[in-house]
């Protein structure tokens, strides 16, 4: 078993090098192919995140009239809570705003003076909505037109918030449509190279493969070998990935983060955080790739 | 050692390569094999080492009858039957000394014992010192002498060689004819599959010859008759 091992793994080193180019060729495609995949899930990575945090930005505020009781809001606030759409619901009562406007104003003496001075809280109790989703915006808002709720309301910040929810939905509509033509365009590249791996395999080992047999080779002596030649094909073509990738991050990254102003995407700490996850991907995908292949040449030339 | 019993091989319903062939080679037998183009030689050969099965009839080689032998046995078969064919069939990608250790190692055969062995075979063949060559840097009776150590280094009982100077000027043929028969001299049976008259008149040794799939003379002493 020892001797097995060691020696399919010398013919597999032999064969990488004695046929240099060509597993040169071989690697260059694999390195290509990751590479494209990779591109297109980091592409994926971020539209996702800049969707998920300018969602979280966004929410719908109700302002209540002056005279509307905290029983009222209260009730409006649970009928929205029931809704499944919605995923929060914040209630801020007068006193609650009025504490908030103080804590804002603080250096203010002028204005603190002022609010001093009226005997009533002239603020109003609010509710802020937030959706799962951000098209699930414009039902809950129909739900607010309901005119037991509109006549309570004195305003809602959904005016200034639709442009941006509609947009955003547009863009996020638009983000996924790209990504899904960019994604399979590269599936189709991957399937053509991993054929044309699959038919330089058939192409180099053919004639090989036939001799081995003739002189007596049992079918694992001839298999082995080029599967692990194979798995040396991928794991240098990762080394090579990464190699070029995370170098090439370091100057997107900035780029980036400064369109997404504001807005939390560290892609270099999304990177290194998902490092192992991110190579050990990247392993699997390009050993099943080549593995795959190089079984399959194998396999139609290895029956005598 | 080598026996064929009525045997026939059809490839497809109107290619009949042989036809009813019976023959036996006993231990240590030095014989040609001559005949036509298309006349079934090689396919003969092909049977001895199982790379295709007999339609019709047995074959036996030894005490073992290979007719319906399993794919799994098939390594164990060719281990035992040295075979050199006209194109030599070296691995490309391996040097001399690779191409005749690689029979060994994938038999399991110790390193020490291989290292042992296969420069004692290439000295044999007259390749002392090219042993770390590759096939595209020897002269084409330097490649066959390679194939004849990679079929000498496991000591088979049987050697078969199918027109093995097919491709090999005259003076390279007579040296590798010579081998062959240095190689009978140690005991090992021959199979000799040619078309080269002057060879088999010179060799003075059993002549079978076929003609469209049947044996149609087999001499003891044979001169080649078509
Ligand atoms: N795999 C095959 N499929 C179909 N027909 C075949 C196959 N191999 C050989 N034949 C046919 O069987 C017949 C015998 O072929 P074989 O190779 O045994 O001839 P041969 O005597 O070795 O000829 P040559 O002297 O040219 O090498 C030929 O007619 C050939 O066309
Ligand atoms: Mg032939």
């Amino acid at each position: 078993m020892f001797l097995f091992l060691y020696r399919t793994i010398k013919f597999a080193v032999q064969g990488f090098f004695r046929n240099f180019w060509l597993s040169l060729v071989t690697i260059i495609i694999l390195v290509l192919t990751i590479f494209s995949i990779t591109v297109v899930a980091g592409i994926n990575v971020v539209a996702e995140q800049a969707i998920e945090s300018v969602q979280d930005k966004i929410d719908v505020s109700i302002y209540f009239k002056p005279g509307v009781s905290e029983e009222e809001v209260i009730n409006v606030r649970d009928r929205l809570q029931e809704l499944s759409l919605v995923e929060s619901v914040l209630y801020v009562s007068k006193s609650e705003a009025l504490e908030k406007f103080r804590v804002q104003h603080q250096d203010d003496q002028i204005i603190l003076d002022s609010i001093d001075q009226l005997e009533e809280n002239p603020l109003s109790a609010t509710i802020v909505v937030k959706a799962n989703n951000l098209d699930d915006y414009p039902t809950i808002l129909a739900v607010l037109e309901n005119p037991e709720i509109d006549a309570l309301v004195l305003d809602k910040n959904f005016d200034d918030n639709k442009l941006v929810i509609s947009r955003l939905s547009d863009l996020s509509d638009k983000i996924k449509r790209v990504g899904i033509i960019i994604s399979s365009i590269f599936v189709v590249i991957a399937i053509l190279i991993v054929f044309n791996t699959i038919r330089i395999n058939i192409y180099t080992h053919r004639e090989e493969i036939a001799i081995m047999k003739l002189v007596g080779s049992s079918n694992w002596f001839v298999r082995v070998p080029f599967i692990f030649e194979s798995i040396m094909y991928a794991i240098i073509a990762v080394i090579i990935s990464v190699a070029i990738l995370y170098p090439l991050l370091g100057l997107v990254a900035p780029q980036v983060s400064n369109f997404f102003d504001g807005y939390n995407l560290d892609l270099i700490e999304y990177a290194s955080s998902n490092f192992l996850r991110i190579v050990g991907l990247q392993f699997a995908f390009a050993v099943i790739l080549s593995v795959l292949s190089s079984s399959l040449a194998i396999g139609r030339y290895t029956r005598v | 050692m080598i026996r064929f019993r009525n045997v026939s091989k059809i490839y497809s319903p109107d290619i009949y390569a042989l036809k009813n062939v019976s023959l036996h080679i006993k231990p240590g037998e030095f014989v040609s094999i001559v005949g036509q183009s298309g006349t079934g030689k090689t396919t003969i050969v092909k049977l001895i080492i199982a790379e295709e099965k007999a339609s019709k009839g047995r074959v036996i080689i030894g005490d073992w009858d290979i007719t319906d032998i399993k794919e799994r046995e098939i390594p164990i078969l060719r281990r035992q039957i040295g075979v050199i064919f006209q194109d030599f069939k070296l691995l490309p990608r391996k040097t001399v000394f690779e191409n005749v250790s690689f029979g060994l190692e994938v038999a399991g055969v110790k390193q020490k014992k291989i290292n042992d062995v296969v420069p004692q075979v290439l000295k044999i063949v007259g390749l002392g010192g090219k042993q770390e060559r590759f096939p595209r840097q020897l002269s084409g009776g330097e490649q066959q002498r390679t194939a004849i150590a990679r079929a000498l280094v496991y000591r088979p009982k049987i050697l078969v060689a199918d027109e093995p100077t097919g491709n090999l000027d005259s003076i390279n043929s007579q040296e590798i004819v010579s081998l062959l028969k240095k190689i009978n001299q140690f005991g090992t049976t021959v199979v000799l599959v040619t078309h080269n008259r002057e060879i088999v008149n010179s060799l003075r040794k059993r002549v079978i010859t076929v003609d469209q799939g049947s044996i149609i003379s087999d001499q003891k002493s044979g001169k080649y008759i078509l």
